[in-house]
């Protein structure tokens, strides 16, 4: 019976997604995406009410009204896309995987109906030591610092044949000691912030964290808990952050790239 | 669903009276505050499989164990003592369940004050039991494991390879979800029951509205009722292939494994398609659901679950017929009829134990009311059956699904829901783990309470008594053929 199952899944038509159809990929994420050309004061009074976690603020900037989406407390409820006439849609790609804090913030002046463009981050010292220690490999240990699994499931998504994260020489180790980065999911509960803080320690330098979901990067609809510290950096410093809830496959492996900066030489 | 409600002084004797009869299960014990601040303490039991009895008294000094009657008590009464500071006369194992070294023992989330909580730095003092003797060995795993799984402490006691005793601490992804709910909106405490266990997101989802629903008595459309059918089924059958996929997985036959990762992610991919999400996070909301399918969808939707099952069942053919798959699945980790009674266990776990419960069938709401759903069980109660129960049901929940998409009632999938007023309710599904109940009590259309009953929480307790006799090597097998969400159970 295993030959069958050899010879099966041998003759099983190819299901792999071509890097190019990953890169950026947002599908299924309902991660909002925003039409500055309609934007208006109406429209950021109701997605503002509409919005149950803070990802969305409206300030004034030296004179100037600001959209401000904070990608990172985004829980991808889509009530703003159901509230603003369309000014809000559902984002087929971004690129806001794997960047700094800063990055995930995106704002829009209002009465310009323009995108605030802001200074590209700089990729920390310690991504650049890995990518010139590792070149194509990197080994990932995942901690789940509190999450409710969600982050988990598409992580673990990653390793099935559609996406394939080994063939880019990335794998998923057993020991933090065989690590060189750390994909940390969930807001860091009172329960598992003292071994949080060991596995990182366990990791030998130079050494990358990558924190995972809206509650990694800002505690997300935990945050505010008694029982939770708070996201990911309020334990351990992160190097980049990967915002959704959950993130896809796709934007797990686009975060992942991006901290290695392969976004490009992959395509 | 039947419902019957007791109120009054004597409600703890007349609950651990009614636990002493044949033919009771303990379904969960949680408190609450009343409206004047005074702590109550709930019992909810199922009578005869037919009818959630829920029995409630105030509480002002400590109250008598129900674990030396129904063991399944133990962890609900650490729970309520934890967060209500109920003292549980003649418990077995008064220990601190939610919180850990680092969180005094005199504060009580749900009664107290917890804007600052203080850190206490007691780290490494839980006291675990101790087997000794002669070559007896304690191995401790976790919380932070060697996969991509979720943190949780398991304490081995063995003698070279066999284990002699488990013992679990659990409770490192503990969020207070239950005290988050507190004032929140009607409307936006799904979002938190979707974070709960967020591998049966919606399963979460769906029980929460219906205790909204319940509360203010809102009949859901046919047609939303029927959407959330078709979620459920789905969800369990993206759990179930999933688990059988992980338990070839870890026997080495990475083969089946490969291709049942395939099949769950061909149906993710169905569920991005036509519901923009892969977990059908949102669809769910109290008064139906936000996301309907055109006829033509419908259609394509159908036969894309139809080929994802039939592959399964094709794979899990050839699963069970492998020698080696048989060697290793059975008689490993029997889970006896007698102890799964006792710990009221339930869904997968225990009907592959031969305890036939199912939601579905015994307390049906929504469209379960008005079509039959075959109960498969199994009596060995090793991995074996675990497995047997998880790919018979995956085929039934293909059934379901396609006749409610031939039958999709016509009609709107959503109607408004008060936003304001008082009321409690409670409602029950049946989630690819088993029982789930949430109970809601709602103050000017806020959350004043919400109590879960998560499958998980109660399953846990019985994994280790599973355990003995075996090798510490067959855990993982084991661990995965009981599939329980430590987020779920600890939330």
């Amino acid at each position: 019976m295993i030959g069958d199952a050899v010879e099966r899944s041998l003759r099983s038509p190819k299901v792999l997604i071509s890097v190019s159809e990953l890169f950026s990929n947002t599908a299924g994420s309902r991660m909002p995406e925003v039409r500055p050309d309609l934007l208006t004061d109406e429209v950021a009074r109701r997605v503002l009410d509409a919005c149950p976690t803070s990802a969305l603020k409206v300030e004034q900037v030296a004179g100037r009204k600001h959209l401000i989406l904070n990608y990172g407390e985004c829980i991808g409820c889509s009530r703003c896309v159901a509230a603003s006439n369309g000014a809000f849609r559902y984002a087929e790609k971004f690129a806001c995987c794997g960047v700094s804090k800063k990055a995930l913030i995106r704002r829009w002046d209002i009465q310009s109906r323009a995108e605030v463009v802001q200074d590209e981050p700089v990729l920390s010292e310690a991504a650049e030591q890995i990518r010139s220690l590792v070149g194509r490999a990197l080994n990932i240990r995942q901690v789940d610092a509190g999450s409710c699994n969600g982050c988990e499931g598409e992580i673990i998504a990653l390793t099935n044949p559609y996406y394939d994260l080994e063939r880019f020489g990335i794998h998923f180790v057993a020991s933090p000691k065989h690590a060189d980065m750390l994909l940390v999911t969930g807001p860091v509960t009172r329960n598992m912030a003292a071994a949080l803080k060991q596995t990182y320690d366990a990791v030998p330098s130079p050494k990358l964290v990558v924190a995972v979901g809206a509650c990694g990067c800002s505690g997300g609809i935990f945050g505010g808990s008694h029982a939770v510290v708070g996201p990911v950096d309020a334990v351990i410093p992160v190097d980049a952050y990967i915002p959704g809830c959950p993130p896809t496959p796709s934007m797990l492996l686009t975060g992942i790239l991006q901290v290695l900066r392969r976004g490009g030489e992959c395509i | 669903m039947t419902v019957t409600l007791t109120n009054g002084e004597a409600g703890v004797s007349r609950a651990l009276d009614l636990l002493r009869t044949a033919n009771t299960r303990l379904v969960s014990i949680f408190g609450s505050t009343d409206d004047n601040r005074v702590r109550r303490v709930h019992y909810l039991i199922d009578v005869n499989s037919r009818e959630y009895r829920m029995l409630s008294s105030p509480v002002t000094g400590p109250i008598p164990s129900a674990t030396p009657i129904a063991p399944a008590a133990a962890w609900y009464e650490r729970e309520l003592h934890d967060q209500y500071g109920i003292e549980c006369e003649g418990h077995p194992d008064p220990r601190p369940l939610l919180f850990h070294e680092n969180w005094p023992e005199n504060v009580h989330p749900m009664i107290d004050d917890v804007s600052n909580v203080p850190w206490i730095n007691d780290e490494g003092q839980y006291r675990f039991l101790r087997v000794q003797g002669d070559g007896v060995c304690e191995v401790p795993v976790g919380p932070v494991h060697a996969g991509i799984i979720e943190p949780g402490h398991f304490r081995f006691s063995v003698v070279g390879d066999t284990v002699l005793h488990l013992e679990l601490r659990h409770f490192y992804t503990h969020k207070g979800a239950e005290k988050l709910f507190e004032n929140s909106p009607v409307m936006d405490g799904v979002m938190i029951a979707e974070s709960v266990s967020g591998d049966n997101c919606f399963s979460h989802a769906v029980a929460y509205c219906q205790a909204i629903e319940n509360a203010f008595a809102i009949s859901v459309p046919p047609r939303a009722q029927a959407i959330r059918l078709i979620g459920l089924e789905l969800e369990r059958m993206i759990a179930h292939i999933a688990d059988v996929g992980a338990l070839c997985g870890d026997v080495g036959f990475n083969v089946p494994a490969a291709y049942n990762a395939r099949i769950k992610e061909s149906l993710l991919q169905a569920s991005t398609r036509f519901f923009c999400t892969r977990f059908w996070r949102g669809i769910a909301v109290p008064g139906g659901v936000t996301r309907d399918l055109s006829s033509a969808e419908t259609g394509e939707f159908g036969r894309m679950v139809t080929s994802a099952a039939r592959e399964f069942q094709q794979m899990a053919r050839l699963i069970l017929h492998t020698s080696s798959v048989q060697n290793r699945f059975e008689s490993t980790g029997i889970l006896t009829a007698e102890i799964a009674q006792q710990l009221a266990v339930v869904g997968p776990v225990a009907r592959a134990s031969g305890i036939r419960l199912d939601v579905r069938r015994d307390h049906p709401s929504g469209r379960y009311r008005d079509i039959n759903v075959d109960v498969p069980h199994y009596k060995y109660g090793d991995v074996l059956a675990r497995a047997r129960i998880r790919i018979d049901e995956t085929a039934i929940s293909m059934d379901l699904i396609n006749e409610t998409l031939k039958e999709l009632p016509a009609g709107s999938v959503l109607v408004p829901v008060p936003l304001s007023g008082n009321a409690e309710a409670l409602s029950a599904i049946e989630s690819p783990r088993g029982e789930l109940l949430y109970w809601v009590r709602i103050r000017d259309g806020k959350i004043t309470r919400c109590h879960i009953k998560s499958p998980s929480f109660q399953n846990w307790p019985a994994l280790p008594l599973a355990m003995p006799g075996n090798i510490i090597a067959d855990f993982p097998l084991i661990n995965k053929s009981f599939n329980l969400s430590y987020s779920g159970c600890d939330r």
